[in-house]
């Protein structure tokens, strides 16, 4: 079965669950929520730090880009004649993230192209530093149109509530869909190459500093997708909310996850988002006893929950070994 | 028109020498031995003719064209391919995959159509497939095509090595130490498959070996190398008579 077909059974699954979202108890409704949109922000990091091997921990700070920009595109779009009231918000919510998503892009772009010609730790400083330098402009940023409060440095931005079950699982597998088939083609091997060995991918004619960019651009992107989801879920959003701790935790997933098996991310996002709200009846342990899952985790498995496995592979490679026995 | 030229090419690095005034051609379908004792700067001559490093001094030029001031990736464009001394295969992949690498900067379907899978792309793959099975069926390696490239026999892997390289469609091969590793059977069959490759393919190749019976059983022309200077050039039996060869590096070989 070509993928296109699994991605539009899956799609068409969605479509059947989000009509009984409304039915379900508003906690676990945002949980569910943020395991989606964790999807899509630990997918698009994963094909730059998993796939493509460049240390990023810059990925909140794109994040916060996408959030700001869409939130300020779709506030403005909602104040000037295209409010939620225009065909349920859709063209609103659809061009808000497009332009947030640019805008992380972009971003991606004049951060990647000087810094991904450093390599491992060099660069994870980088775009640490990064991060908390989106943090502190959003931070000082603040004006106002027509008598309306845009940005709102440190106090916060009010955005219009126009995410929904549909539109962050709807991104999400957008997101997987596009780094799959990214990955999975004889293009996307240059990717993998880079990661493998630079020297001898460049030998065999691989422009190694476009293949990062490209990647940390694509990656990027998503990320500021992500963050519009995010903002117009919980409609009020400040700079704290895209800190360097947002980018580690999405770290932690890919790792967690195994450095370039999508499959293996997504389980890991959902576990680790799922996690701390399990663990909340510890109240005061609950940092501790999530940060030792993590240690046993890690020790377990150190290459990953899936390793580089796909999906199927995995599988299979079990099946045989079960059937040897 | 030649193929290779090194005009005057010297590469220091401090105040080491390691090439030094080096000249030398070789025809578009030259099969040219590159020896000399260890550390007499033979991968250097590789590492400035494909990128690596800028020569100090002097002129690398190509199909007339210098390129002396190339990126590694933009030589190989220009048709010069290489294998490692020390192998370097992407340890992630399948013996397919590594090869595939090579065609990742060939490919019509770039970003977009990877990502829509139109215009073309299932073809493309397939074709790309065809091509890399054709090779691995040339090199006998047909039943290793999805195994780890890293867990193959040491031998192998050199051969998928040089399967990577020709899939980028090189006028100019350069293998570093082809028969390191291998055993005497492996060597006999290898030295058959280097001559072999440039018939088929009509390439030019120039390597560097240390085993003298491969040396000068396929070679056409060999230069030596030792301490950065080229002391000999000439056909095999010039080279196996020649005095300084023979004081420099093939001293108790040649009796």
């Amino acid at each position: 079965m070509r993928p296109q077909l699994i991605f539009a059974l899956i799609f068409a699954g969605l479509i059947g669950l989000s009509l009984v979202t409304g039915k379900i108890d508003p906690y676990y409704y945002t949980v569910i929520i943020f395991i989606g949109i964790n999807i899509t922000m630990a997918t698009s990091l994963n094909l730059i730090n998993g796939f493509t091997g460049q240390f990023s921990l810059g990925h909140a700070g794109f994040m916060g880009v996408g959030a700001y920009v869409s939130a300020i595109a779709s506030t403005f779009l909602t104040t000037h004649g295209l409010g939620t009231e225009v065909m349920g918000g859709v063209p609103v919510m659809a061009i808000a993230l497009l332009v947030g998503g640019l805008a992380a892009a972009l971003t991606g772009l004049a951060v990647g192209i000087p810094s991904l010609r450093l390599k491992g730790d060099y660069l994870a400083i980088v775009t640490l530093g990064f991060n908390e330098i989106i943090r502190v402009i959003i931070q000082n940023v603040d004006f106002k149109i027509d008598g309306i409060s845009y940005v709102g440095g440190a106090r916060g931005f009010a955005v219009p509530q126009l995410s929904s079950f549909l539109w962050v699982f709807g991104i999400a597998l957008v997101a997987i869909y596009f780094v799959e088939n990214l990955i999975n083609s004889t293009y996307g091997r240059g990717f993998l190459a880079v990661r493998d060995d630079e020297v001898a991918a460049e030998a065999m004619g691989v422009h190694t500093t476009r293949f990062k960019v490209r990647a940390f651009v694509i990656g990027s992107f998503f990320a500021g997708i992500g963050g519009g989801l995010f903002a117009h879920f919980i409609q009020y959003i400040t700079p704290d909310n895209f800190t360097f701790l947002k980018s580690i935790e999405i770290v932690v997933m890919v790792i967690l996850g195994g450095m370039g098996s999508t499959y293996g991310v997504i389980l890991a996002a959902i576990l680790l988002t799922i996690m701390p709200e399990a663990l909340r009846e510890f109240s005061e342990y609950r940092m501790i006893i999530y940060s030792l899952m993590l240690i046993v985790l890690m020790i377990a498995r150190p290459q990953g929950l899936f390793g580089s496995e796909t999906f199927t592979r995995f599988f299979a490679k079990r099946k045989a070994a079960a059937n040897k026995v | 028109m030649t193929g290779l030229e090194l005009q005057h090419v010297t590469m220091r690095f401090g105040g080491l020498t390691a090439v030094g005034d080096l000249n030398a051609v070789i025809e578009p379908t030259g099969l040219v031995g590159l020896i000399g004792p260890n550390g007499a700067g033979k991968t250097t001559v590789f590492n400035v003719i494909t990128g690596v490093y800028s020569p100090t001094q002097g002129d690398v030029k190509f199909l007339g064209k210098s390129i002396k001031s190339l990126k590694p990736n933009e030589i190989n464009q220009h048709g010069i391919s290489r294998t490692f001394q020390n192998i370097r295969l992407f340890r992630g992949m399948s013996v397919f995959d590594n090869i595939r690498v090579s065609y990742a900067p060939r490919t019509n379907n770039k970003i977009i159509g990877s990502l829509l899978r139109m215009g073309g792309f299932y073809k493309e793959e397939k074709e790309v497939a065809m091509k890399i099975d054709r090779l691995l069926e040339f090199f006998n390696l047909s039943h290793t095509r999805d195994e780890q490239a890293i867990s193959l026999p040491y031998g192998d892997q050199r051969r998928v090595e040089i399967i990577r390289a020709l899939a980028t469609s090189p006028k100019l091969l350069l293998l570093d130490e082809p028969a390191a590793g291998m055993n005497p059977t492996e060597k006999v069959n290898l030295m058959k498959l280097i001559r072999q490759l440039r018939d088929e393919f009509k390439i030019a190749i120039l390597l560097i070996e240390h085993d003298m019976s491969l040396v000068m059983g396929v070679c056409e022309q060999i230069m030596v190398l030792d301490y950065g200077v080229k002391i000999a050039e000439g056909t095999p039996k010039q080279i196996s008579e020649n005095k300084h060869v023979i004081e420099a590096y093939l001293g108790e070989v040649v009796e």
